[in-house]
């Protein structure tokens, strides 16, 4: 068992897209859930490193083998090269807080709670369990809307929507660690409108040169629902030429796929609500994860809870680390005797 | 107040989730999935089985005692009534529909988040040997099923699946044995074929598949208890095997499986039968779609009972057209799922 002198307690959020850390000693960070190895010798001297994680790796993707090691917010399973991405991943995460082989925190030190999709099967958090052995010293795994639930203090009467890359999660706090039938996962999620905005673009612009990292980034910047002032430009090779392009149509139509299932979802999950707490998880909604920076989507939402007596949804300010805080929330709650039991 | 409340709900969350980590690590089903509640629904149900011999002892000793029984019978407790319709079993069928199958785990979980491939079919002729199953004008369900059986695996085959059959001849295989070499055998999905009889309703006669799930409806509790006679299980093996599904993600696509199957059967029998009626997808608790761990359905591809279906039935032909859109059903299945992986490539 570790010394509890030099115990780093850390909360993950290992996503599709991104992932976060936020650590005991105050650090946190953000990565892109990217990792890549040097194809070959002359890529290796180029690039100086053996593996590049997050940003670097997208941006020298060229010259590498790059993995996206997640998929809908679980662990690819059944490829070798997948599994070493997600290690990689979570070395780097632990390193940038100041976790390492030979520094004052080793893994053995470490006790790490991390986030997966609601809806991840149990052999889905087993093959995480096994991913992570050697890397933590202990470990639980929380659904993802539960650990921002916890990290918000919004254990009771609460709505939880996290929109992520791969997955959006929904789940109502009842005072209870939720069950299957208080949680719902959509794979309709950040992904998804990248995947459907390349399409309408190709469709509008055929000769336009555009990649799906080039939507995400587009994305980032400018998604939206209803109403939009001004026109959303972007720059892409027409036939090799730079040219701008009016994107604004296709962002809407990309990002409000997104609209009708989580109205449907939402709607759903609030109608199994005893009936006396009903206006009270309507007027405590929390948008959470990289989907809540959608302009206007709380403002849909709360039009779509019009139609059942109206409500209230709140939007994080930093929805990049509100996982990641409530994971560490659960670490440092949880007692030494419980983190005995749960070595990795 | 609120302050100790709230982390009183905190102390408790926390626990529940190192408890959830707990089962992971040792391989326990999901908390909703364990018996918890039906071990206190049999009790419950159980309780007025006890009280009889314990009202008979009672009786007894205070004919026994007839003293004592004055002087105590102020004190004693009133014994509760007994009616005789609480000590008349509970059908098995029924009796598992409702307390397998409670209603939380119906929530829907999105079988998007499990895609899979459909390489190997396996090909379930109903009935067999001494099980006749249904019978009308010298036809037996068991010929009808096994022959549609081998048309189907010929057209799965020609199109790159593997296929295999839990019986390929004349031979009565327990439900049992029939998912256990389709588990074995590591099949991507399983299709059961019935052919149905109502006998009273003649005058009818349709198409309809099932998968697995509980049902309200007495007459598809009857029907699951025909089909699932002479199952070789025990109560206490479904139990288990009950408690070991992940019902959701299965379930799941058990019914997008169905659905395709349905359509197609429909869709393309109609053409040839203008009094066909389509009854749909429906639940039911059949044991061989309990016992298999893949996406499983059960098609009742026609109706004997219906003397003009009965007729089409014995001819090569209309069972070939069955073999089709049963094909066309499982292709379009696969077709949805991931269809590059489908034929290995």
């Amino acid at each position: 068992m570790a010394d509890t002198s030099e115990i780093l307690h850390v909360g993950i959020d290992l996503g599709t897209s991104r992932s976060a850390i936020s650590a005991s000693n105050g650090e946190k960070f953000v990565v892109d859930s990217f990792v890549g190895w040097p194809v070959d010798m002359v890529a290796r001297k180029v690039l100086k490193r053996n593996v590049l994680i997050g940003h670097d790796a997208v941006s020298n993707r060229t010259m590498l083998d790059l993995h996206r090691p997640l998929e809908r917010g679980l662990l690819k399973e059944g490829s070798d090269k997948d599994v070493e991405a997600v290690r990689e991943l979570l070395r780097h995460l632990l390193g940038l807080v100041g976790v390492s082989s030979n520094g004052k925190v080793d893994s053995s030190n470490v006790r790490a709670v991390v986030g997966v999709p609601a809806a991840a099967l149990r052999t889905n958090k087993q093959y995480l369990r096994n991913t992570m052995k050697g890397i933590v010293d202990s470990l639980m795994i929380v659904s993802e809307p539960f650990a921002v639930a916890y990290g918000l203090d919004a254990l009771l009467h609460t709505l939880v929507i996290d929109i992520g890359a791969g997955t959006s999660d929904f789940v109502v706090m009842k005072g209870r660690y939720p069950t299957e039938e208080d949680q719902r996962t959509l794979t309709i999620a950040g992904d998804s409108i990248d995947t459907h905005l390349l399409k309408l673009i190709g469709e509008r612009f055929p000769d336009a040169n555009v990649t799906i990292f080039m939507v995400r980034e587009w994305k980032e910047k400018n998604s939206f629902v209803g109403e939009h002032k001004g026109r959303i430009m972007v720059t892409a090779p027409v036939k090799g030429v730079p040219t701008n392009l009016d994107i604004t149509s296709e962002m809407r139509s990309a990002c409000e796929t997104l609209l009708g299932p989580t109205i449907e979802t939402m709607l759903d999950l609030l109608s199994r609500v005893e009936p006396e707490f009903q206006e009270r998880v309507r007027n405590n909604i929390i948008l959470s994860g990289g989907g809540g920076l959608i302009r206007g989507l709380p403002q849909a939402l709360e039009t779509a809870l019009k139609q059942v007596g109206g409500g209230k949804v709140r939007f994080m300010d930093d929805p990049v680390f509100v996982g990641s805080d409530g994971g560490l929330a659960l670490a440092l709650d949880a007692p030494e005797s419980d983190w005995e039991k749960l070595s990795a | 107040m609120r302050v100790e409340k709230m982390e009183r709900v905190r102390r408790r969350l926390l626990q529940e989730a190192v408890a959830d980590n707990l089962d992971t690590i040792r391989g326990l089903p999901p908390r909703a999935l364990r018996p918890r509640s039906r071990i206190w629904q049999s009790w419950i149900r159980r309780a007025p089985l006890l009280l009889v011999p314990l009202t008979l002892v009672a009786s007894t000793y205070f004919s026994a005692h007839p003293r004592q029984t004055i002087a105590t019978a102020a004190i004693a407790p009133v014994p509760i009534p007994v009616s005789r319709a609480s000590l008349v079993p509970t059908p098995i069928s029924s009796d598992l529909a409702r307390t397998m199958f409670p209603e939380p785990l119906l929530q829907r979980v999105d079988a998007a988040a499990f895609p899979l491939a459909v390489k190997r079919v396996i090909l379930d002729a109903g009935h067999g040997g001494n099980d006749p199953g249904a019978t009308a004008l010298e036809l037996k369900e068991k010929d009808i099923t096994l022959d549609i059986g081998d048309r189907l695996r010929a057209l799965l085959k020609s199109e790159g699946f593997e296929v295999v059959t839990t019986r390929d001849s004349d031979l009565n295989i327990p439900l049992r044995d029939r998912a256990q070499l389709a588990n074995e055998s590591r099949g991507d999905i399983f299709v059961s074929i019935h052919v149905n009889a109502i006998v009273k309703h003649t005058a009818s006669h349709g198409v309809e598949t099932y998968y697995l799930g509980p049902t309200n409806d007495p007459s598809l509790t009857r029907l699951a208890a025909a089909e699932n006679s002479g199952s070789g299980y025990a109560l206490a093996d479904l139990r288990k095997l009950l408690d070991g599904v992940y019902a959701d993600a299965r379930r799941d696509e058990s019914h997008q499986l169905a659905r395709a199957v349905q359509n197609h059967l429909f869709g393309r029998l109609s053409s040839h039968d203008a009094g066909l009626e389509n009854w749909g997808v429906k639940r039911a608790p059949f044991l061989v779609l309990v016992a298999t761990d893949m996406p499983a359905v059960l098609a009742e591809v026609g109706c004997l009972s219906n003397q003009k279906e009965a007729k089409m039935l014995g001819k090569p032909e209309y069972r070939q057209k069955i073999a089709e859109a049963l094909y066309h059903g499982i292709n379009a299945y696969a077709s949805a799922n991931d269809a590059p992986q489908k034929k290995g490539i």
